[in-house]
């Protein structure tokens, strides 16, 4: 056991230094740097760019500065931004904690309305409350979560006469006014995802169904409030709990795009602006957050994974 | 095959010919894309203009169905290219094993720590906008995918007796790998095409959407998006009808895709 969570854990290290470094490598291999958009009308003073190049480290090689930057990261310090001269570990941890509550928000939502409609339809397969299930399922998963929220905003603009607050409240300023700026990126969101988790709940139930201890059960004439809450939900509750990891880590992907759409200062927003500056410290301190994330939520489900299921921890 | 995979066949099949045939030839379904009028801007749908006019008196209608050959273009350019990229290295490398499996996968993983609209916004914005930078893009993102599904594939064909057979015969190995085990693990590879066709079209939308797209005035359903933005109160129907060409796309690739898994 300790063998195969130290091999994991080393192959999610290794995996963590291919891709930041491929990253390092890939927004460096552009023409134009920070340099000739901060100089701006300056521009082609060879000194004044030589002078700017040095400062922030852009004359040595490549794999120099990729080793410098790393080696700090590892200390801790993900150095200064290019541009307001703030250090990137503050910057990027205060939007990816309004990501991460939008994140939460999102998959709490997701969990509450997936679960119970996948497994409804899982028991009633072929019903109508499963092909109600599936129709949902089917456009939730092919509307572009953006568009969604677009649809969201339209509509509660028409229809309620609401809209969001213009400027973002955090958490802890207000709450009642973070919860109108959160209200409909989490519902856009939730949907997409409350559609994934009911695909999974159901395919899973129907799993469960065909198996010969829940027919030897209803065969036994137990009543099916003890068939579905002791024989089916002790075995679906593994894998949705499991899938949850999965859920957050595409939730992660998906939000960059709607937090564009409502103005929310988050993990996504940063990246973005840190690409058009080509503010590549905020840049890189971004990308290693996301891919660290991303991996120690993996990391996390096989662990949960096979503290859970015997039968997974020799594997 | 139960009756709601053949459903699901037919009706992706049917759905997916459509927009094949708006694709190809938008020209005989709708007029000019670019044609301004200023005098009809941001007119609602109506009898002349079924989508409405946008900010300029385009016609929304003639937008997005010149839009589709743009949109589906490129995400379908780009599965491709994936496919070929990915399916060929993942072949290969299941197929021959040892140190160029190893570099390979662990390559495959790196690309796919990142989830891919992130990976897919890097590489846009690193590149430029553009139809072909973005077929670049999200062939980049989907390769890694087509990798492992291959190599899984390759793996499994090059344990198989038949293998042994042909090398038994004498047939040299890129021979073996290449009449023997590629068109064993083709299939497979076209099947994921299919699946990964909706996803790559959420990817494609979203990054049109962030003006990491096309450029205008070329039509494309996430760049009009875009557009839609600053109207969305004013003028709502350029944000729905671009939308529901995209939702009409994915439901179309879904169903198609979900037809042939349970077919076989």
């Amino acid at each position: 056991m300790l063998g195969a969570l130290a091999s994991r854990f080393g192959a999610a290290a290794a995996t963590a230094v291919l891709s930041t470094a491929a990253v390092f490598l890939l927004i460096r291999a552009v023409p134009g740097d920070v340099v000739g958009e901060m100089l701006g009308q300056s521009a082609g003073d060879p000194a004044a760019e030589e002078a700017l190049r040095a400062f922030f480290g852009l004359d040595r090689p490549l794999w120099r500065q990729y080793l410098g930057w790393a080696a700090d990261a590892l200390r801790g310090d993900l150095g200064a931004s290019w541009r307001q001269g703030l250090p990137v570990a503050g910057i990027v941890g205060e939007a990816f904690l309004v990501t991460l509550q939008i994140g939460l928000a999102t998959l709490a939502l997701a969990l509450l309305a997936g679960v119970p409609l996948g497994i409804v339809a899982g028991v009633r397969q072929g019903r109508w409350p499963d092909l109600a299930v599936e129709a949902f399922s089917l456009v939730a998963l092919s509307a572009p979560v953006f568009w969604t929220g677009m649809v969201l905003l339209i509509a509660a603009g028409a229809w309620l006469g609401w809209s969001p607050p213009l400027v973002y409240a955090g958490p802890g300023e207000d709450l009642s006014d973070n919860l109108e700026s959160i209200a409909l990126p989490v519902l856009a969101l939730g949907l997409l995802q409350a559609a994934a988790y009911a695909q999974f709940a159901r395919q899973q139930t129907a799993r469960v169904m065909r198996q010969d201890f829940v027919r030897a059960a209803v065969a036994r004439g137990l009543p099916p409030r003890a068939v579905y809450g002791r024989h089916l939900l002790r075995n679906v509750a593994i894998p949705l709990v499991t899938f949850a990891g999965v859920i957050l880590v595409q939730i992660l992907g998906g939000v960059v795009v709607v937090e564009t759409l409502f103005a929310i200062p988050g993990l996504g927003r940063t990246l973005l602006a840190a690409i058009q500056a080509r503010d590549y410290p905020v840049l890189q301190g971004a990308l290693l957050l996301a891919v660290l994330v991303a991996l120690l939520v993996n990391l996390l489900v096989d662990l949960l994974y096979a503290a859970i299921d015997p039968r997974v921890r020799g594997a | 095959m139960s009756g709601r995979a053949r459903f699901e066949y037919g009706a992706g099949l049917l759905l997916c010919g459509l927009l094949l045939v708006v694709a190809l030839a938008p020209g005989f379904l709708a007029g000019s894309p670019d044609a301004v009028d200023i005098a009809r801007r941001l007119a609602p749908p109506s009898a002349a203009n079924w989508f409405g006019t946008d900010e300029t008196g385009r016609d929304v209608y003639a937008r997005v169905v010149h839009g589709a050959g743009t949109t589906l273009g490129i995400v379908g350019a780009a599965v491709v290219l994936a496919a070929l990229l990915g399916g060929v290295a993942g072949a290969v490398a299941g197929f021959v094993g040892r140190l160029g499996d190893m570099a390979l996968s662990r390559g495959a993983d790196a690309l796919l720590a990142f989830p891919p609209i992130i990976l897919g916004i890097v590489i846009a914005a690193t590149l430029g906008p553009g139809a072909v930078n973005l077929v670049l893009a999200l062939g980049v993102i989907y390769a890694p995918v087509f990798f492992r599904i291959a190599r899984a594939a390759a793996l499994g064909e090059a344990a198989r007796a038949y293998v042994e057979a042909a090398r038994a015969l004498g047939h040299r190995e890129w021979a073996v790998l290449l009449r023997h085990v590629a068109p064993n693990v083709a299939p497979t590879v076209l099947l994921q095409c299919v699946i990964l066709f909706p996803l790559a079209l959420q990817i494609q939308a979203a990054l049109g959407f962030l003006g990491l797209g096309v450029p205008p005035p070329t039509p494309d359903w996430g760049a009009s998006l875009q557009e839609s933005r600053n109207y969305l109160t004013a003028a709502p129907w350029l944000a729905i009808f671009p939308g529901l060409a995209l939702l009409f796309a994915a439901v179309a690739a879904l169903l198609l895709g979900r037809g042939l898994q349970s077919r076989g």
